[in-house]
């Protein structure tokens, strides 16, 4: 949808002289005192796909908020091109538009919310929610019908009439974000759209937001502050530091592999439990972990090789899951989804006791906070397994603790143990 | 090397002897030629419009019952202002009526009225225009200093010569003593509007024309109401200069009073005029901080 290629923008009077140094490699700090001239933005590459959240953070100054007007053009990048590509006209360069041709991609294809709100003073709640709508000459009626929905929306309904300094931080910033919906453009560029809001509502504002992503398919540029909102609502996170994109990935990969220092204490107070996946965590089956005590039935039996004692797990001769046989026990026991327990152990272990005869069942996509859940009620390692319900791994109290604490799955470690295997991956692995 | 000596000697004592830059001439070539070529340009195309706008005024206000202006004028101050000022405006309107110069009044405020009729009819859209070009700013700006800073007298017998005696030449006069501020502000009030206000409409895709009417006049509203204000005071302030030449109402009665010696009744007139300039002050403060985006500033 939006790509964009080194984007470089140098706040002075001669933006462009300073490109050669940039190229020298002078950071920013030495460029602002040798020459006066102000990187806000250096070589930005990164690619959003339609229906994408796609979320930058850094620290205060970090350039931010002028990468993002870069991309509609409210600041002109010193150098770069940008795409926009909606799938009906074909990829456009955005930087090449002139005057008229910007005004129309403003109008219909990218909205903005602002860092401070930008509200206009004189016009009543409603009327600055039309604005765009009013640009776009639509239909007055109609307009105003779309307006107050999008009011309701984000909250304000009953506030049409009120005016912006009648409000409070937290219902001027909702106005913003209404006025930005309003358009229906296909982009939006939201500049710390929820930075004033109380927790409650701000939850609320981030299931509203992936709900119109989802539905209408926007694309959205979110900055924010709040790691665990990026982790939440972004698939891609962008970390900015001094002017330079240091690290773009999904919210997994940056959690479990920070590439700089930078990043790494970005993410130290992250809250994993919500991000990690069963398979990023999950002890793999392969023939490091697992040993092999039983295949004299019809199904092979193994054992976790620090835990010999423990669980046994049966597979088939296609590595299909077949039984799961907790210590102290001589018989497979029930197997159930995670998605499944929920509801059984409202009427069945109500009493909030944990069951040594039930093992969880989960997919890789689980995330970490899930299989807790399932954990509450189960004292049985949970297995984690494909589509076709082949054994990936399984997940015990010293996955848990190390995702949590650690943010890290054993991938990393077997590697950093200098084990030299790769860690198994799919139906592939044949221990 | 007696003329040399001469010479010396005259460089020391009067310099400025041994050249006349005849400027006097210059001026008065310069405005006879004015006059004669464009008299009749300016008394059939000039003078219609404005003593049109100015009657119209005047039948307008004069026609209005004394008892209905009254309270015409209370409505509008109260709420354009607040009670106090509608009260206050009310008293004034009736002393001046009982002080006897009721109809000199009507007058000057339909004077006053078609000045600054014209005063915003021209000064708005050379405000926007100053506010949008650097450089057509720094052409006006000298203009208006001199505008402003000409003594009224200097081109009141040049307006005489142009339109004759009477109303006209007066409002002229009044026209252009009173413009500049109503320009200067209005640009000022337009520079000033906060670019994120602007940003936000360029960001919606807004057109110049709409950013325009759309975001920055409507918040330089107090703004240029403070220069309607200014303009109408200063309007104000030539009452008396434009009966010099011509103009009635109360300048009139100021000035009649003078020239007989009669002090009572050149007071009468002085008075009539304070009480007017205190009205016409208060009523258009008010109407300009009352607009939604004045209300904001305040509560910043
Ligand atoms: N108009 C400007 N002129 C000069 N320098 C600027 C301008 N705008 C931004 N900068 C500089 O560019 C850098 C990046 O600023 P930017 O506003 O993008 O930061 P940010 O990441 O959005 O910060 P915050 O989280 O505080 O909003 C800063 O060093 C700032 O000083
Ligand atoms: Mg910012």
């Amino acid at each position: 949808m939006i790509r964009a290629e080194g984007i470089t923008k140098i706040f002075g009077p001669d933006g462009q002289s300073i490109l050669p140094l940039l190229e020298q490699g002078m950071t920013k700090d030495e460029i602002q005192a040798e020459t006066g001239h102000v990187v806000g933005v250096r070589d930005a590459n990164f690619e959003i796909e339609a229906g994408e959240v796609f979320c930058i953070m850094g620290l205060s100054g970090s350039g931010k908020s002028t990468l993002i007007r870069c991309i509609n053009r409210l600041i002109e990048p010193t150098a770069g091109r940008i795409f926009l590509n909606d799938g009906e006209s074909g990829e456009r360069e955005i930087t090449a538009m002139d005057d008229g041709e910007l005004r129309e991609l403003r109008k219909r294809d990218m909205s903005m919310v602002f860092q401070h709100f930008a509200l206009f003073p004189h016009r009543t709640v409603l009327a600055n929610t039309v604005y765009g709508l009013e640009i776009q000459r639509r239909n007055a009626e109609e307009s105003l019908q779309i307006g107050r929905r999008v009011l309701d929306m984000v909250g304000l309904g009953g506030w049409e009439e009120s005016y912006p300094h009648e409000l409070s931080g937290g219902m001027q910033q909702r106005v913003g974000l209404a006025r930005a919906l309003a358009t229906e453009a296909r982009v939006l560029l939201m500049d710390e759209p929820f930075s004033a809001l109380d927790p409650l509502i701000k939850v609320n504002m981030q299931q509203e937001l992936v709900r119109i992503q989802k539905d209408l398919e926007r694309t959205i540029l979110f900055i924010t502050h709040d790691l665990d909102e990026a982790m939440r609502i972004g698939d891609q996170i962008a970390i900015m530091d001094a002017g330079e994109v240091v690290q773009i990935g999904n919210p997994e990969e940056i959690l479990i592999n920070p590439k700089t220092e930078y990043v790494a204490n970005f993410v130290e107070h992250a809250d994993p439990t919500g991000v990690l996946t069963a398979g990023t965590i999950a002890l793999r089956f392969d023939e490091d972990q697992f040993k092999r005590v039983d295949d004299s039935g019809d199904l092979i039996y193994y054992v976790r090789r620090s835990d010999p004692e423990g669980a046994r797990f049966g597979v088939d001769r296609d590595q299909r899951l077949r039984a799961v046989v907790p210590a102290g026990h001589r018989e497979s026991v029930e197997l159930v989804g995670l998605d499944d327990i929920a509801e059984r152990a409202a009427d069945e272990t109500s009493d909030g006791g944990r069951r040594d005869d039930l093992a969880l069942r989960c997919d890789e996509q689980a995330v970490l906070r899930t299989v807790l859940k399932g954990r509450s009620c189960s004292t049985v390692p949970t297995v984690v397994t494909d589509a076709d319900g082949r054994l990936l791994g399984i997940i015990d109290e010293p996955e848990l603790i190390r995702g949590i604490l650690d943010k890290k799955g054993h991938g990393e470690q077997a590697d950093s143990n200098g084990a030299g295997v790769e860690p198994a991956s799919g139906g592939e692995s044949k221990p | 090397m007696s003329e040399l000596l001469e010479f010396l000697r005259q460089l020391f004592t009067d310099p400025f002897g041994l050249l006349d830059i005849p400027v006097r001439e210059w001026v008065t070539d310069a405005v006879n030629w004015i006059v004669r070529t464009f008299r009749d340009f300016f008394r059939s195309y000039v003078s219609p419009p404005v003593r049109g706008v100015m009657e119209l005024f005047q039948w307008a206000l004069s026609s209005v019952p004394p008892l209905v202006f009254l309270a015409l004028a209370y409505v509008i101050a109260w709420r354009a202002a607040s009670w106090r000022v509608a009260a206050f405006t009310v008293i004034a309107f009736t002393f001046i009526g009982f002080m006897g110069v009721w109809d000199q009044m009507i007058i000057t405020l339909s004077l006053i009225a078609t000045a600054v009729f014209f005063c915003i009819l021209i000064g708005l859209p050379i405000g926007i225009l100053c506010s949008r070009s650097d450089w057509f700013y720094t052409v006006v700006r000298p203009v208006l200093d001199i505008m402003q800073t000409t003594p009224p007298f200097v081109y009141l017998i040049p307006a005489v010569m142009l339109f004759s005696i009477g109303n006209v030449p007066g409002l002229i006069a009044t026209i252009i003593f009173a413009m500049p501020p109503m320009i200067r502000l209005t640009n000022l009030g337009i520079r000033q509007v906060e670019t994120q206000y602007i940003e936000a409409a360029v960001a919606f895709g807004s057109t110049p024309r709409e950013i325009l009417w759309k975001v920055q006049v409507p918040l330089a509203l107090p703004t240029i109401m403070a220069g309607i204000n200014q303009t109408i005071m200063l309007s104000l302030s030539m009452v008396v200069i434009a009966a010099i030449i011509g103009a009635g109402g109360l300048g009139l009665e100021v000035y009649a009073g003078l020239e007989r010696l009669n002090i009572g009744q050149a007071f009468v007139g002085g008075i009539a005029i304070v009480l007017l300039a205190m009205v016409l002050d208060r009523v258009t403060q008010g109407l300009g901080e009352k607009g939604p985006a004045s209300r904001a500033k305040r509560s910043e």
